[in-house]
Parts: structure tokens; C-alpha cells; sequence
């Protein structure tokens, strides 16, 4: 890849000394460009960078990831051999860290109309602390936001459950294990397997799909490690890992693994086995983010649809409201940005004020009018069966439609245009509940709602929201000591619910003294951070 | 003044033996050459890195620009409780891959050549040594799948034979996890360390046996008196050289098969940079751990080859 990296900037070199700038004979601009993703090489010519090419005269030399994007980083910063624009993820901050990006804000003044109208919403949360913007976060929610299908996280039960059930609205912990251990009864087996009543993921860095769910059965939304609280009109971070609702569910996980309703192996699995099991429809309940169960939920879809998984926002006791679903955010911390590297600053940020615009989204995330969407009389988008049919292939749109190609990564657009269209095809308003298959039809019908986020209550607006995209400086103590924190709930975890019914007492208080002294630093950061965010956003 | 003129005199007798070996191994000696340029860019050059353990060191500064911290990187590592953890844990994992690994690889690689019809003693070899080209990533989901309470052959097994009653997780008992590291690296290795040994076990002098045999030796006895002091040499060397990896061995293999459960068993040295050093960006850090590991290597080596010399065995340096 090194190698490849370095004919390209040959290549770029010639065409330079051959031209005497960036621009060939034909008036085409050259950008080289990284991306934190590992996507394959761009296959020439396709659909959408086709019409792009035209439109612009722009072409991309872009280099996807191999391998590792923190090892990869690493060496960029190290060797100081740039692309003309970048985006590594949560990465990206280092550039600048090491002063090799260029600030924004004058360029997208004078030369990105759409850029400017488009993040105006957003534009303070991008500022850094000398005051410049330096990169375009992938996501833009100009107008409002939209709707999903599914939420963004939840307990979900198996859909056999809730039929057997009498379709029951679920609140509490208590009410969603009864429901799980009456089936398990009744249903000791389910297509000649063992009943596995629940299942809680804990491989690796996957973990959080565990350890973030005290904060959620006190009704927050994924926040992260810590949650800001409202006290006294300021927001103040505190820990919800010792807290009294952590007890109450590892106990209650506890209990219900001694009672064989919670996998035996579930602490020792990887992803892989979690999804092949859950695939399998014996799976009565999991808490995960939707994200994390979508592939086994469309492997259900196709081979069980009786076995889908119907999310809930469960919680502690019936007297908490929950706020659970993500609060429409762009993640400020990460995005496009252009190098110290680039000799043509200006043509790259009109090349990103081209993609950002909305007929280019249109493009880029439905396609050609006529072709691969239509128009009803209200001015609303929708596709054809056939066309419907041809975005289902996913080599099809990745290599011949070509439009992921332009919009991972890239700036984009999210949410309801003026129009009332989603930029998302598949988050469409009047299309979440007709485009749904017949067995999803029968819960939302069951259940009166027209997609299954409406079981949810709307999210509450919160000024700094998420915590979790505040990233704590790498190597400083507060991130050592994150570390240790996630060892010790690592290793207390998986004790506490394995441990003999009346052992919990002991292994609770070993964990509360291990785990308390191990969260100092990181509260005094995301503090920090957060007053920041209430005062500049 | 005769004196100097006596040293040169010396100096020259004692040159011209030199030289005239150079001249004769000339040929060697080029040939050698690449091997040394590679050794020395790609082995003695790194060394510099180091300088990195005594700075803080931070990507995209150049090294005047970096800030010199001394010893701190090593204060930090000793006092580390998870430190001490992590050196226990792969010492026990690489003394017990060490020493089953060996002892069933010559186990096999005697049984291997005691058996005289080829066809299956051909097949026995390549059936044993396959499972050594499989990536730990795939070897990694077999063993789980094997050790799974939910179906996994072994439960299955052990409940049929009703030696036990209940399945039992073997992934998740932390004192297990050593053993199971041990088993599944025999299971992968054993084969493939085989082969060295057969082939040293081929170039035994046949008159040996036979010599054995006239005198009333029969198979054990000859395996016990010829073919393992023959091998000796062999199993030595490769003893000493093991030792160096001692501190570096193991990380696909326990990054694969650990879970929260038994990380206070799993954490080994390459794993504890990875998550300490590399993903925290301390590089410095995690640069201090690898000179540690080296240091102790070479003592190790060194030791050990001192050790062979003294009870009069073959060594390595």
C-alpha cells in the first residue's frame, strides 16, 4: 500500500511538471485522499462518479485503510507523507494536534456557499479551542431530523414471545425477565435445540452492550461511561457503574443465571457465536444496540421471520420515564479535513461544497431521477419494485451505482429535507411501515405503531449531547486509568453474575472497592469538556 | 627504537595466517555479506528506536523537539500491579508451551519413526503437522466451538462417558486457561516440531542399531540408549534458542481465546503493550516494555547456553 501510495504521488508529480499545475490538459484536478475505512479500490467508473467527474473535473486518488487505522496514523503523522485531504475517525484530531491541517473558516467564507448554509447549525460545536474549524464531520442535519425503523438501542425480545403473550407494552426489568423465564418454561426447546432464554455480549471492546446498561434502565440514552446530569442548572458528570440500578441488574443477571434462563457461555463467546445464535431463533431476549444485532435480525427476517427481535426500553421500575433514543447529533469530533499537504486548498473545498449540496446528495444517496427514484404528485420520493430490487444488491450499489464510494466519509446530509424527503432512502417518512416485511407488519400492527422507534418516548434536546464522542487525550492518566476501569469491569462483570446466588453480596463489594478509585480523572476531563460544550455549542 | 620494529615483525607474522584464511574463505565471506547488511539494517539499526523509551515521545516532532523524561517509562512499568500479572503469565504459558511442546514433539517424532509402514507413518506425519498452517483466527473458533457448553464436542464427549453431569465451561475458569493455551498449542505445534527431530533421528548412523540389536538391545532400549543420545544436540539447541522467546511468545493465540472472565490469567507481554502502549499512543511506553523483554531475553539465552556448556552439552554461541 506504502508503495502504491508513493507511485500515486510520482504520478501526481509528473502531472504537475507536465502541466505546470494541478490541472491536466483536459482541465481535470488531481486530490489524493485517505480515508479511515476499508473500502476497495474505486473501481474507474461508476454510476454516480461518472456524472461527479463531469460535473466537477475533479479526480480522486483515494487510499482506503489496510490494516490497522491507529498503526496506520501513526505512521502518516511519523513520516509526515500527506494525502491532499484525510479523515481517520476519532483519529483525525491528532492532525491537527501535529499541525498538519489547514483552518476552514476562511476558505468555506469565500468559496463554499452550500458548505456554509448547510453546517450553520453546527458550525460553533466544530470550533476548536483556537477558535478554527478544521474538518467536516460526515453527517449534517441541516433541516430536522428523521425517523428509523428501529431504535437505537434496546432490550429486545424474541417476537414468539410477545405473540404467546398477548402482545404486553414492556416496562420493567422484572416484567421483561417474567415474560423470557414463563416461555423458557412452556418451551424448553425451540426447532429441536436448547431454549436460550438471554444473552448479554461481552467480546472485547463489544462489552459496552453490557456495562452501558445501568444508564439506560435509569432512562438515559447511550451517553458512554459517565452521564452529565441536570443539578442546579449545570450539567454534572457523574458515574452510574457502582450505582444503585448496576446492583439491581447484575443481581437480577445473577439470579437468572443461576436459573439457566441467562447462556451459560454468554461471558465467554465471541461476536461470531452471539449472532449465529440469535440467528438461530432460539434467542428469547439480548440488550444491544440495534447496530449490533442488525446482520442476525436480517438473517431472522429471511429464515424465521416468526423469531425477529422487537426492541423494548425496558427499565428500572415503572416510575422512571425514559429517554432512551439518541438525541439527533453530528459527531464535531471527527470529519474531512484538508492537509498542509494540499496545493490547491481552494479547489478542495469547492469540491466539497459540489458533494454537500443537496441535488448532489439526492445523487449520491437516492440516484438519478427517472432511473433509480420517482416522484409522487406530493413531491415525495419513492422507488419502483425493480428499482427497490437493484439497491438490494449490495455489490451492485457499491461497484456500478458507485454512491458509497462518495458517502462514507465524505461530508453528507441526514435528516428531512424541505421538501419533507430523507436524504436515507431506508429512513424515507412514508416508507418505514409500507416497506416493511409482513411478520414486522404484524408487531407494528399489534402494537399500533408505524415503526417500532414509536414504542419509545421522543428524545429531550440536551445542549452537549453525547458524552461519548469527547475524547480523552491519549496516553494522559485519565486515559490509563480508563483502561483500568475497563479491566476491572472485565474481569468483576462476568464474577458477579456467575457467582453463587448467595455469594453476589461479597463479589459486589469486591467490585465497588476495585472499581470506585478508578474513575477520578476521567470524571475531571469529561467535566472539563462538558461545561466547554454548554458554554461554546 | 627496536622495540616497535620487534611488535611489527610480531604483527605481521601474526597477520600474515589472517589474511591468508581471508583469501581462502573469500567466497564465503561474499556470500555472507548480504546476510550481515540485512542483519545489521534490519536488527542492529531499529536499536535506536529505543531512545524512544526515554522520551515522551509524541508521532510528527522530530527528535530534538521531543520531550526527554529519563527513566520514567521504567518507574512506571515496575510499579504497575498489572506488570507483575502479566510476567507471571507468560512465563506459565511459555514454560508450559515449552516444555509439552517439546517433549510431545519428540514423543511423536520416536513413535513416527518406530513405525516401518511408510504408508501410514507418511500420512500420520502430514495429518500431524496440517493443523499448524491453520491462522489461530479459524484455529481460534474451532477450539471455542470444541470447548462450547452449548454443543461442543468436548462437553458432548465427557457427558456421554458420564464423567461429568453438568457441561462445563472450560473457557471461563480462569486457572484453567494456561492449560487449555498449552493443549491447543501442542495440538496446532506438535507435528510441525516433529520434523526437525525426525530429521536428526534420519541421520543416525544405522550400524548403531544394529550393533544394539546383535547385543540383545530391543526397541525401548534402543530407542533410550541410541536415538535419544543422538538427538541430544539437537533438543539442546533448540531448548536455547526458546528460551529467547520466552518473554515474546503468544498473542494471536490468548488474544483469540481470552475473555473478561480469565484476562487476569490471559494478559501476556505483547498483549499488555497493545493495550497499555500502542492503543494509548504511548509508544514510549510500550518501547520500554519491549527493551525489558529483550534484556531479560538475552540473559536468558545466555544463561541457559552457560548452563549447557557446563554440564558438557552442545550450545548455541
Amino acid at each position: 500500500m506504502k508503495r502504491k501510495s508513493l507511485f500515486l504521488l510520482l504520478l501526481i508529480v509528473f502531472t504537475v511538471t507536465a502541466t505546470g499545475a494541478l490541472v491536466s490538459a483536459q482541465g481535470t484536478k488531481v486530490f489524493t485522499m485517505f480515508w479511515g475505512e476499508p473500502l476497495p479500490d474505486y473501481p474507474g467508473s461508476t454510476i454516480v462518479g461518472d456524472i461527479i467527474e463531469r460535473e466537477t473535473g475533479v479526480k480522486l486518488q483515494r487510499e482506503g485503510l489496510v490494516g490497522d487505522l491507529e498503526t496506520k496514523v501513526g505512521l502518516m503523522i511519523a513520516s509526515g507523507d500527506l494525502p491532499d485531504m484525510l479523515i481517520a475517525a476519532h483519529f483525525t484530531s491528532l492532525f491537527k494536534d501535529a499541525g498538519m491541517l489547514i483552518p476552514l473558516n476562511d476558505l468555506v467564507e469565500k468559496h463554499a456557499p452550500n458548505i456554509k448554509r448547510l453546517y450553520a447549525k453546527h458550525w460553533e460545536q466544530l470550533k476548536q479551542e483556537d477558535g478554527n474549524v478544521y474538518w467536516l464531520p460526515i453527517q449534517a442535519i441541516p433541516y430536522g431530523p428523521d425517523e428509523s425503523k428501529y431504535p437505537e438501542l434496546g432490550f429486545f425480545i424474541n417476537k414468539k414471545v410477545l405473540k404467546e403473550a398477548g402482545w404486553p407494552v414492556i416496562k420493567t426489568l422484572d416484567q421483561y425477565f417474567d415474560l423470557i423465564e414463563n416461555y423458557m418454561k412452556k418451551h424448553p426447546r425451540i426447532n429441536g435445540e436448547k431454549t436460550i432464554g438471554y444473552l448479554t455480549l461481552f467480546d472485547s471492546w463489544r462489552n459496552f452492550a453490557t456495562t452501558n446498561v445501568p444508564q439506560h434502565l435509569l432512562g438515559y440514552p447511550n451517553e458512554g461511561e459517565f452521564v452529565p446530569v441536570l443539578e442546579n442548572g449545570k450539567y454534572v458528570v457523574r458515574q452510574y457503574h457502582t450505582s444503585h440500578a448496576a446492583k439491581v441488574y447484575y443481581q437480577k443477571l445473577n439470579e437468572m443465571y443461576n436459573k439457566g434462563v441467562v447462556d451459560k457461555e454468554t461471558f465467554v463467546m465471541n461476536y461470531d457465536q452471539y449472532i449465529e445464535k440469535i440467528s438461530s431463533g432460539r434467542v428469547l431476549g439480548t440488550f444491544n444496540q440495534y447496530w449490533q444485532v442488525q446482520e442476525a435480525q436480517e438473517v431472522l427476517l429471511r429464515d424465521d421471520p416468526e423469531s425477529i427481535l422487537v426492541p423494548f426500553p425496558v427499565v428500572l421500575d415503572e416510575l422512571i420515564e425514559e429517554y432512551q433514543r439518541d438525541i439527533p447529533y453530528i459527531q464535531a469530533t471527527q470529519g474531512m479535513s484538508i492537509t498542509t499537504a494540499c496545493k490547491d486548498p481552494v479547489g478542495a473545498i469547492k469540491f466539497l461544497d459540489y458533494i454537500i449540496r443537496e441535488e448532489t446528495q439526492h445523487l449520491i444517496q437516492w440516484g438519478v431521477k427517472g432511473e433509480h427514484y420517482e416522484v409522487d404528485e406530493n413531491g415525495l420520493f419513492y422507488r419502483t419494485e425493480e428499482q427497490k430490487k437493484l439497491f438490494l444488491d449490495p455489490d451492485w450499489r457499491r461497484d456500478v451505482f458507485g454512491g458509497p464510494y462518495f458517502y462514507n466519509s465524505f461530508p453528507s446530509l441526514r435528516g428531512i429535507d424541505q421538501n419533507g424527503n430523507s436524504f436515507m432512502p431506508d429512513r424515507q417518512p412514508n416508507l418505514i411501515y409500507s416497506d416493511s416485511q409482513p411478520t414486522e407488519k404484524e408487531v407494528m400492527d399489534a402494537y399500533g405503531i408505524k415503526a417500532f422507534s414509536e414504542l419509545y418516548n421522543k428524545p429531550v434536546d440536551k445542549k452537549y449531547y453525547p458524552l461519548w464522542t469527547i475524547t480523552i487525550p491519549a496516553g494522559s492518566p485519565a486515559h490509563i486509568e480508563q483502561t483500568r476501569m475497563k479491566d476491572i469491569l472485565n474481569a468483576y462483570v462476568p464474577k458477579m453474575v456467575m457467582s453463587k446466588t448467595n455469594n453476589f453480596e461479597k463479589v459486589w463489594n469486591e467490585y465497588v472497592k476495585a472499581i470506585s478509585p478508578l474513575m477520578k480523572e476521567q470524571i475531571k476531563v469529561y467535566q472539563e469538556q462538558i461545561d466547554w460544550r454548554m458554554e461554546n455549542w | 627504537m627496536k622495540t616497535p620494529v620487534m611488535l611489527d615483525v610480531e604483527i605481521e607474522a601474526r597477520k600474515k595466517p589472517f589474511w591468508a584464511t581471508l583469501m581462502k574463505q573469500k567466497v564465503l565471506l561474499l556470500m555472507s555479506v548480504p546476510f550481515v547488511i540485512h542483519t545489521i539494517i534490519f536488527k542492529y539499526v531499529p536499536i535506536w528506536g529505543w531512545t524512544l523509551a526515554f522520551q515522551s515521545y509524541w508521532p510528527g516532532k522530530s527528535f530534538f523537539e521531543q520531550v526527554w523524561v529519563g527513566f520514567d517509562n521504567f518507574r512506571w512499568l515496575f510499579r504497575d500491579p498489572v506488570f507483575y500479572q502479566v510476567l507471571r503469565n507468560t512465563l506459565a504459558m511459555s514454560i508450559i508451551q515449552l516444555v509439552f511442546g517439546m517433549v510431545s514433539s519428540i514423543i511423536l517424532a520416536l513413535i513416527i519413526n518406530e513405525v516401518r509402514w511408510t504408508f501410514f507413518k507418511k500420512s500420520a506425519q502430514t495429518i500431524s503437522y496440517l493443523p499448524h498452517f491453520i491462522s489461530w483466527v479459524v484455529a481460534a473458533n474451532l477450539v471455542r466451538d470444541a470447548l462450547s457448553t452449548d454443543g461442543g464436542i468436548v462437553n458432548e464427549i465427557l457427558m456421554k462417558l458420564h464423567i461429568i453431569k453438568e457441561p462445563i465451561m472450560f473457557l471461563g475458569i480462569p486457572e484453567l486457561f494456561w492449560w487449555i493455551i498449552g493443549a491447543t498449542h501442542v495440538w496446532k505445534e506438535v507435528g510441525w516440531g516433529a520434523i526437525i527431530y525426525l530429521a536428526a533421528i534420519a541421520a543416525v548412523d544405522p550400524n548403531l542399531y544394529e550393533a544394539a540389536t546383535i547385543d540383545g538391545a530391543g526397541r525401548l532400549r534402543r530407542i533410550w540408549h541410541i536415538t535419544l543420545p543422538s538427538i541430544r544436540p539437537i533438543i539442546v539447541i533448540l531448548l536455547v534458542m526458546n528460551m529467547g522467546y520466552l518473554l515474546s511468545s503468544g498473542f494471536e493465540q490468548q488474544y483469540l481465546l481470552q475473555n473478561g472472565r480469565v484476562i487476569d490469567y490471559a494478559r501476556v507481554f505483547t498483549i499488555y503493550e497493545l493495550d497499555y502502549g500502542i492503543k494509548m499512543m504511548r509508544y514510549s511506553f510500550a518501547t520500554a516494555v519491549g527493551i525489558f523483554r529483550s534484556v531479560v531475553s538475552l540473559v536468558l539465552v545466555f544463561g541457559t547456553n552457560y548452563l549447557a556448556k557446563r554440564m558438557g552439552q552442545e550450545r548455541l554461541i
